[in-house]
């Protein structure tokens, strides 16, 4: 499903180089359940936002379900971030004017579906992710664990077949990151690819595969 | 999609009402002074003309032309042909021509026992109150019998009236006039109608006497100063015009020794005066209009800067590059009209308030609101989509990590 070669990252900030990625290659098949871990600074999450499409490598090649995303047009990556990839973010980058009902129907408004249809598939999704009682909330109305919720039924809108999280219990506590694991794990089970980002090693555990970085590289690729 | 859209600008226009305000008020009060400028100075042109019309129409002007190089002195050979058989002559063989009515004029002092009082002496024909459309307001203008028998009456203007007779009748009364040390005088017959001051100076400061009185007495002369001649019609003025040019010029060997001009040549050149000041106005009005534009971008530049970091939700959840610039395009529209619609109220409120303390008549045209109201769009549209453009190009990554 996902096939990398060489992918490589350079940021230019004026005179100074940063090299984030230096040569990363991989394969993940469907249904995978991967975490990616490595120190502070290692890549990781440049490598999550090039597989997400929210930005691209310098160099390499990445390919998610059999297309070539380094050649494809800005058009196309929009409609990948809409219905192939799910990202859930560390800080979860809820929109704060809009009802928790709402924030899962953005993804749907630009997929072009109807109202009608919109707020059923969202209403279930929220049901699913244990929040059915709270969708005429704001998201300032809610905890931290239940606003990743909702990412997480925004990020599933679309059924994309690849979900990405970031650190996606960086800033829950042990028990609600458990909780919302558990739903990671539910969905995996359900067929869906994740791929997850953590420090932490219980959280790692959830997965059957770890790739370790260490300064832009892979230092190891594990199955456990 | 559209429509979706669009409920997220109008959605976004309204979770932020004081920008949304401020960002409005420049195309209100650019719009509302264009409509303003325009309705006041249509208004005031339509009561200037109104004001024109009402001299008549119909009215010729015939005057001796000034001879080139002679110092400004009135040329010989024009002025002795201006003759009262000249006017007779012009209204016998003009077939365009109603009538003609010869005046002259000349300043002197107008003296009654102690009062005394500048005023202009006007010589001139029965006819002159018919052609003016101006009567008198208290006993008669003389007739063709005083024209005829060069009697020493005298009708008066009401200002002169005030200063001549402050607390007596005046009617029935003899006022003296002094004009190069010779004195003459005259028996009150008539006082004319307060007009107000207008276009062709103050009438109420003149006195009236029958041109006859006026050469014999007054001018001692044998010519007037001009004619002026009244077409049966409006329409006929311009072939009425043509006639008398033509008998004039047999009459007048050197071609340009005299003027003549119709009213409705006088009205044509203010109102080309008027129009190039409404123009003025107009561009003054639409810098206004431009200058709200350009508060329209800078919010709108703001607002993209303040919602980056929504821009890059959206993109990261699938909005092309054309959702996001449709939507902040939305949000100019929104705006523009909204507040064009607004300024069109404004407008036709302050232009119709003035309308009323200037005693012109209220106009306000379909044309000029469309056209103020397009261009607020316009506008807004121009001012919105530079930074629409700018947002829409973010990088998903760059827009997030925003702070
Ligand atoms: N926009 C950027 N401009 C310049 N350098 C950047 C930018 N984004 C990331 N970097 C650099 O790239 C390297 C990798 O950053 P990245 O965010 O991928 O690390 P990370 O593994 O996610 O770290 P953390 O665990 O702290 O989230 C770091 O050295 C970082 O400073
Ligand atoms: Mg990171």
């Amino acid at each position: 499903m996902i096939n990398i070669k060489d992918i490589a990252k350079t940021y230019q900030n004026g005179e100074i180089e940063v090299q984030a990625l230096k040569g990363v290659s991989f394969e993940i098949e469907e249904g995978e359940m991967v975490s990616i871990m490595g120190p502070s600074g290692s890549g990781k999450s440049t490598l999550m936002n090039i597989l997400g499409c929210l930005d691209t490598a310098t160099s390499g090649y990445y390919s998610l379900n059999d297309q070539d995303i380094s050649q494809a047009s800005e058009k196309e990556l929009a409609y990948i971030r809409n219905k192939e990839v799910g990202f859930v973010f560390q800080q979860f980058n809820l929109l704060g004017r809009k009802t928790v009902l709402s924030n899962v129907e953005v993804p749907l408004i630009y997929s072009g579906a109807k109202k009608k249809k919109r707020i059923k598939r969202a209403e279930d999704l929220l049901v699913k992710v244990g929040l059915g009682h709270r969708m005429k909330h704001y998201p300032n109305e809610i905890s931290g664990g239940q606003k990743q919720r909702v990412a997480i039924a925004r990020a599933l809108a679309n059924n994309p077949s690849l979900v990405l999280a970031d650190e996606p219990t960086g800033n829950l506590d042990t028990n609600t990151g458990e909780e919302i694991m558990d739903l990671f794990q539910q969905l995996n089970d359900q067929g869906h690819t994740i791929i997850l980002v953590t420090h932490e090693h219980n959280i790692a555990a959830y997965a059957e595969r770890t790739i370790e970085l260490i300064d832009g590289r892979i230092q190891r690729d594990v199955v456990a | 999609m559209i429509f979706e859209t669009f409920k997220i600008a109008i959605q976004s226009l309204f979770a932020n009402k004081l920008r949304t305000l401020l960002s409005m008020l420049g195309i209100i009060i650019g719009v509302a002074a264009v409509i303003a400028v325009v309705s006041i100075a249509s208004g005031s042109q339509a009561q200037i003309t109104s004001q024109i019309s009402d001299l008549g129409s119909n009215l010729i002007n015939i005057s001796p032309g000034i001879s080139s190089g002679a110092g400004g002195q009135i040329s010989r050979t024009s002025a002795d042909i201006f003759t009262l058989d000249l006017g007779k002559h012009i209204e016998e063989n003009s077939p365009n021509v109603k009538r003609v009515v010869p005046t002259s004029s000349a300043n002197g002092l107008l003296i009654k026992s102690n009062n005394n009082y500048r005023a202009t002496i006007v010589g001139t024909e029965a006819d002159y109150q018919v052609i003016n459309k101006y009567y008198p307001a208290k006993g008669i203008f003389f007739s063709h019998y005083d024209v005829d028998n060069s009697t020493e009456v005298i009708v008066l203007g009401t200002d002169l009236v005030e200063e001549l007779f402050p607390d007596s009748e005046p009617l029935g009364q003899s006022v003296k006039f002094n004009i190069n040390s010779s004195t003459q005088v005259f028996r009150v017959i008539g006082v004319m109608e307060d007009k107000a001051r207008g276009l062709i100076g103050d009438l109420n400061s003149q006195a009236y006497i029958p041109i006859t009185t006026f050469m014999n007495k007054v001018s001692n002369s044998n010519y007037v100063s001009n004619f002026v001649a009244q077409a049966v019609s409006s329409e006929n003025a311009t072939m009425a015009l043509y006639e008398i040019e033509y008998l004039l010029d047999r009459y007048i060997s050197e071609e340009d020794e005299y003027n003549i001009f119709s009213q409705d040549q006088l009205l044509d050149t203010i109102n080309s005066v008027t129009n190039t000041l409404k123009l003025m106005l107009i561009g003054i009005a639409g810098i206004s209009l431009l200058v709200g534009g350009i508060g329209i971008m800078n919010i709108m530049l703001v607002s993209v800067t303040e919602r980056t970091r929504e821009i890059g939700i959206r993109k990261a959840l699938g909005a092309k590059k054309s959702n996001i610039l449709f939507q902040f395009i939305m949000e100019a529209l929104a705006l523009s009209s909204v507040g064009g619609i607004i300024g069109i109220f404004l407008g036709g409120l302050a232009s119709y308030s003035i309308s009323q303390i200037g005693g012109w008549p209220f106009v306000m045209s379909t044309l000029t609101v469309l056209i103020a109201f397009t261009f607020s769009l316009f506008v807004g549209m121009f001012f919105g989509i530079y930074p629409a453009y700018r947002a829409s190009k973010l990088n998903p990554v760059d827009a997030l990590s925003y702070e």
